[in-house]
């Protein structure tokens, strides 16, 4: 792995330079205090002072609904016109956990095209972050990467730390060798170091996600799933923001005055009522607090089970995101019997009032 | 007309006409839509209507009056396949929300007590409350998109399989800052999907215009609002103007505890 | 019975009705329905929010949804004293040009034109009119976009708040709007060209009043502050009841209005009558070569009217943009702290004046009322039509009765909705009169006037009927000689019918008896000026709906005080019928 140096007044020259034949996502603010991914035009608009995007990156590989081919009878077009060229500068170490995760998804069993093309046209600038009181990476050790990215600024005062992930990313740097310095010196380094400690201790979230697969066995028919479910909106936010869920919706779209269809695919939520209805108006999942225990059984153990880490990256997405405090956080402490103060908790009390 | 095609009748009960107007309002599309179907009845566009048989029919509005009742049952009969199309048929819109002593006293306020001669009015209520309807189709009115696909999947002989999610959905979709969390009282999780989440997108709560969504879940929203700050009453007329009368068992509760 | 009726007018926005009623050469009735239910619309809103209102209230109506959502927002923001930003108010003006646009295209091109050049509808038109149908879909659908654009969506957008908007549109969308706009303008030019071009059907000569909004600054517009009439007259919006006068007809659940107890007329023609002379650039020239004095008696000149007001929009839309674009970024929203007030907010919306009134108590809407374009025309809608209807009965021609007032009431663009679909011509059975009499009775006990003069033989049939009525000790006849000029008459308090009775020259077999609503005689030009005098002062239009005049067609009107048989014999048969229904 190669370490190089780059000065901040340089940034913007440097992403001129890269972003020439490619479609260039970086943080932008949304509203005061959220940001999203965005294609950008003018660098200026960039806001890297944030913690984590409403929507995940993975919108930038699958959008939430786009098209996969038109069918007719005799004709099959498969449209990839999600797929161009990106670049995704100022990403997080849980969001390429994430996309690491993604990876294995979309690979594990059968491979999904339209994932996969995407992935490979897209390069990967990691930024370094500091956690605030929602972030849960160092719980799930996704606060640091090793992997899954093609370059990772860390930010230093008025220089970069870049690491350079892949060939991909050295390939980039050599686009403009000269605006890099490869001798890192001991105070950088020093730097660098302090800079990972302050960071450390910075986390004031501390989840024992090992014991959770046992957690989760030993509850299944807890009481706790009910207070969920009494509070839980069905509304489908906490899949859309989380970076590691992945399940979609295929439908058909026929268009009017020709014989055929579009066949597109949105993301779908397991919250939702219809998610585990099948053919015939059966739904073995009618209950919301069943719906609850598919998306954390996902969280908090098959994928531990399987891998030996959760499909949590601890980004904060659901605790921020959930109206009635739903979320990773809350589940798992109270799993390991913590009381939380949280609204499912006070809407229980309030109705059997 | 090619025998092929299906026979389509598009009718306006009481409503704004907006339903049916968002018809026309798919200008690049009118001729298609007209092309590929047999429209037979369709009085705000055409005055050469038939009414026989027909394959399927869009009911806009709600029930107001007693010529109204007979006209659906009507309608009904002579359809294999009637959907109820818009805010309006589906939930009886915003003119639902009275209860029936409500809406006489409020009826008397404004027409006093003058016998009707064309027709006898009733408290507004949905299609369903009459007829059996086989497919929903809400919105106040009907979103362009949602009404486009609907039709060129019932042309194909495949109506869309029922999928209720609430607004939240396409609202995270489109990324935008939650208001609900904001403390703002936004429906969107009690509101069915369909309108693109407009109101958020222009950082609006959502009012509730495309009516309840299924499998939402109101008390939990009630208490939510109630523990920010908003005053009951308030949430639950809220929660009524777009709701017709379809939440009627949720503002049940409500009677039982006052009692 | 004959009954020519339109029982579901069609290519109009909601479902409503026209009918006529033929007692043979007299046409007895014309009724303006409105089969839509009541919706209640104005007392939905008490108790709710300002904000939740003016969600709300807008649905009354889809195709003047902005007219509403911009009326409703004058009017709260009269009521609880918020100055919008500059931006906020032109883009709101845009949005408004989007409505008339999307409203006008509609309304000429595809619900009128059929009518003119003889097409079921337009589709059926695309065959021969390919070009025509396609670029004023293309109009239409361009107004819409620039609703959208501004408002949120097509129909019932939401951006559109008290203080402002939830979000201003972006600077790329309104160049683009203003570029579109500048894009259709040889369309609109054949626009106009083709509409004041038309050689629209005459219309029995029955001038009217015309009201629309007063802009202000001589400037032609679709707001105002003031209403204004073709007699020169204003009146602040605060005032608006002075025009309207809101009252519920029993064949309708849309309310009708009059002014000075008289009906009038609003809407492009009314705009372009008051307003047409400050028409300015293109639009102005426009109106300088079509604009006659025949526009102002004949509404299928509203036609006319509207594409004039498609060319003032699309003058008007590259300005606004290069206004708004001008300003400098603003909150979009203006908070406001008034919990109380009452305002009034007037707009024209494409049909016509349109007017609400908001009143806020403690933060919430404690009074409502709405006033829409087609329950204004209602009255005039039925008076065109009866005028047409009798002149083509007159003529012979009574099988185009239909078809005519069809088209007279499309002419009105009516959105039923907001009023409340179309015609029908019925013949009235024989003695009619004997049922009807039973019908008005059943609205209450009838007093009488009988009028005529007794010298002139069956002239007289009016008073020895009141006589003989009042000797039969029936209660409340009275002699016109009785009344004196200035007298304030008990009726027009009561809810009670008034029946005059009177020697009326149908032109019929002698000793035929009609029985009339008394606004119908008075529409029709040749019955009118004997009755007149008696009743012009005494009674009010409204009221009027609730008189009749129990006419006798005269035999002779010789000098002398014998009734002819004939006469006499209809008096017997109206006295044993009044007994007969007493007695029930
Ligand atoms: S479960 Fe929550 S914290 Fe974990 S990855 Fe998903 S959104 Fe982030
Ligand atoms: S857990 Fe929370 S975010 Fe997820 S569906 Fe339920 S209410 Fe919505
Ligand atoms: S649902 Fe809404 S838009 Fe449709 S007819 Fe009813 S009020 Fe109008
Ligand atoms: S803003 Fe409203 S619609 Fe959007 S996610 Fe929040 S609650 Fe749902
Ligand atoms: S009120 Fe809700 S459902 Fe209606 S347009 Fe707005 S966001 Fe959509």
């Amino acid at each position: 792995m190669k370490i190089v140096k780059l000065k901040k007044t340089n940034l913007f020259l440097f992403l001129e330079i890269i972003s020439k034949e490619a479609d260039f996502w970086a943080p932008v603010k949304k509203s005061p205090d959220k940001h999203i991914f965005e294609v950008i035009e003018d660098f200026s608009k960039i806001n890297l002072d944030y913690t984590r995007t409403i929507l995940p990156p993975k919108k930038i590989m699958l959008p939430s609904d786009f098209n996969m081919f038109q069918a007719s009878n005799t004709k099959y077009t498969p449209d990839f016109s999600h797929v161009s060229k990106k670049i995704i500068f100022g990403i997080h170490p849980c969001d390429i956990h994430a996309l690491v995760i993604m990876d294995k998804f979309y690979s594990h069993e059968y491979n999904d095209p339209y994932y996969q093309k995407a992935r490979d046209n897209t390069l990967i600038l990691g930024h370094s972050c500091w956690p605030d009181e929602y972030c849960m990476c160092k719980s799930t050790h996704t606060h640091v990467v090793k992997e899954g990215y093609d370059l990772f600024f860390t930010d230093l005062e008025d220089t970069y730390v870049v690491w350079i992930g892949s060939s991909r990313g050295d390939d980039l740097i050599r686009l403009k060798p000269e605006l890099f310095d490869e001798d890192l010196t001991d105070k950088d380094i020093q730097n660098f170091s302090q800079r990972r400690e302050e960071r450390d201790k910075a986390f004031t979230n501390d989840i024992n996600f090992e014991a959770m697969p046992d957690l989760m066995e030993l509850k299944y028919q807890n009481l706790l799933w009910d207070k969920l479910g009494e509070a839980c909106l069905a509304c489908g936010s906490c899949t859309n923001v989380c970076p590691t869920c992945n399940c979609y919706n295929v439908e058909d779209k026929p268009i009017l005055g020709k014989n055929c269809s579009n066949i597109s695919r949105c993301w779908d939520s397991c919250t939702l009522e219809n998610y585990s209805g099948v053919a015939g108006g059966e739904n073995f999942r009618e209950k919301r607090s069943d719906r609850l225990k598919l998306f954390y059984t996902h969280k908090l153990q098959s994928y531990i089970s399987k891998y030996g880490k959760p499909a949590c990256v601890g980004c904060g997405r659901c605790v921020v995101t959930c109206p009635v405090d739903i979320n990773v956080y809350t589940v798992s402490k109270s799993l390991d019997n913590e009381e939380v103060d949280t609204f499912w908790n006070r809407l229980s009390k309030e109705v059997t009032k | 007309m090619n025998k092929d095609k299906l026979k389509i009748g598009i009718y306006e009960l009481t409503g704004c006409a907006g339903c049916a107007l968002l018809i026309t309002d798919c200008e690049m599309e009118l001729i298609d839509i007209f092309n590929a179907a047999d429209i037979q009845s369709f009085l705000m566009v055409k005055s050469d209507n038939i009414e026989g048989e027909l394959d399927i029919a869009l009911v806009e509005g709600s029930v107001t009056t007693e010529n109204e009742i007979e006209e659906l049952k009507d309608i009904r009969e002579r359809a294999k396949v009637v959907v109820a199309f818009g805010l309006c048929a589906s939930v009886g819109g915003i003119q639902a929300r009275f209860g029936n002593k409500e809406w006489k006293e409020n009826y008397q306020k404004i027409y006093g007590d003058m016998e009707m001669t064309h027709t006898k009015p009733v408290q507004s209520k949905p299609i369903d409350a009459y007829i059996d309807v086989d497919l929903y189709l809400p919105g106040c009115p009907v979103g362009k998109e949602q009404f486009l696909h609907f039709f060129t999947r019932v042309l194909k002989g495949a109506p869309p399989e029922k999928y209720p999610r609430p607004v939240c959905v396409t609202c995270k979709y489109n990324e935008n800052d939650c208001l609900l969390n904001k403390g703002i009282p936004c429906l969107g999780p009690l509101t069915a999907d369909g309108c693109g989440s407009i109101c958020p997108n222009h950082n609006l709560p959502c009012t509730g215009c495309w009516g309840p969504a299924e499998g939402a879940n109101p008390t939990s929203e009630y208490f939510l609002l109630k523990e920010k700050g908003f005053d009951i009453e308030a949430i639950k007329k809220r929660m009524s103007n777009y709701s017709g009368t379809k939440l009627a068992e949720f503002f049940e509760q409500f009677k039982k505890e006052s009692k | 019975m004959k009954k020519i009726s339109v029982d579901h007018l069609a290519r109009v926005e909601g479902n409503g009705g026209i009918s006529a009623t033929i007692d043979g050469k007299i046409v007895s009735d014309v009724k303006f329905s409105i089969y839509e239910g009541p919706r209640l619309i104005e007392k939905l809103t008490i108790g709710r929010t300002p904000e939740e209102d003016v969600s709300m209230s807008p649905r009354i109506c889809a195709i003047c949804s902005v007219s509403h959502k911009n009326a409703v927002l004058r009017a709260m923001e009269n009521a609880l004293d918020v100055k919008v930003s500059p931006k906020s108010y032109l883009l709101r003006e845009l949005m408004h040009m989007g409505e008339f646009i999307e409203s006008h295209s509609l309304h000429t091109f595809y619900l009128a034109l059929p009518d003119f050049l003889g097409f079921p509808n337009a589709i059926a038109m695309a065959s021969k009119y390919e070009f025509e149908v396609k670029i004023a879909l293309e109009m239409k659908h361009f107004g819409n976009h620039i609703m959208k654009t501004i408002n949120g969506r097509y129909i019932h957008g939401e951006n559109a708040v008290i203080g402002g908007f939830g979000k201003y549109p972006a600077r790329e969308e309104l160049l683009q709007i203003k570029t579109r706009a500048i894009h259709f303008m040889p369309f609109v030019f054949k626009t106009v060209n083709l509409f004041c071009g038309i050689d629209y059907p005459d219309c029995p000569d029955a001038p009217t009043l015309y009201a629309c909004c007063e802009p202000g600054d001589n400037k032609f517009g679709f707001w105002g502050d003031e209403i204004l009439l073709s007699t020169g007259k204003t009146f602040h919006r605060d005032d608006y009841k002075k025009l309207t006068n809101e009252f519920v007809v029993s064949h309708s659940f849309a309310k009708h209005s009059l002014y000075q107890d008289k009906p009038y007329s609003v809407g492009a023609l009314a705009r372009i009558v008051n307003l047409g002379e400050r028409l300015e650039g293109e639009a102005g020239k426009m109106y300088k070569k079509y604009y006659s004095s025949k526009w102002k008696s004949n509404p299928f000149f509203h036609n006319a009217a509207r594409s004039l007001e498609i060319l003032y929009s699309f003058e008007r839309i590259p300005e606004l943009v290069d206004e708004i674009l001008k300003l400098k970024e603003d909150k979009s929203i203006v908070d406001y702290s008034a919990e109380n007030g009452k305002g009034t907010g007037l707009v024209e919306a494409p049909r016509g004046l349109l007017i609400h009134h908001h009143e806020i108590t403690d933060k919430l809407v404690s009074q409502v009322d709405i006033i829409t374009p087609t329950a204004q025309n209602a009255e005039d809608i039925e008076r065109y039509c009866h005028v047409a209807a009798q002149k083509l009965l007159d003529e012979g021609k009574e099988d185009q009765i239909r078809d005519r007032m069809d088209i007279i009431v499309r002419a009105f663009d009516p959105c039923i909705s907001c009023s409340a679909h179309m015609a029908e011509v019925r013949n009235a059975p024989k003695n009619n009169w004997k049922m009807q009499l039973e019908e008005v009775t059943q609205k209450g006990d009838p007093a009488f006037i009988g009028v005529g003069n007794p010298t002139l033989s069956d002239d007289g049939a009016g008073i020895k009927l009141a006589r003989e009525l009042k000797n039969a000790g029936i209660q409340d006849v009275l002699l016109e000689s009785e009344i004196e000029q200035d007298e304030d008459l008990w009726i027009n308090d009561s809810d009670r019918p008034l029946i005059f009775l009177d020697a009326v020259d149908f032109n019929e077999d002698p000793g035929k008896v009609t029985l009339l609503p008394l606004h119908l005689i008075l529409n029709n030009t040749s019955l009118s000026h004997r009755l007149l005098p008696t009743v012009s002062g005494l009674i009010n239009y409204s009221k009027m709906k609730n008189t009749y005049v129990l006419g006798i067609q005269p035999d002779s009107l010789q000098k002398g005080n014998q009734l002819s048989a004939p006469v006499e014999k209809a008096l017997n048969e109206i006295r044993e019928q009044l007994t007969n229904i007493r007695e029930q």
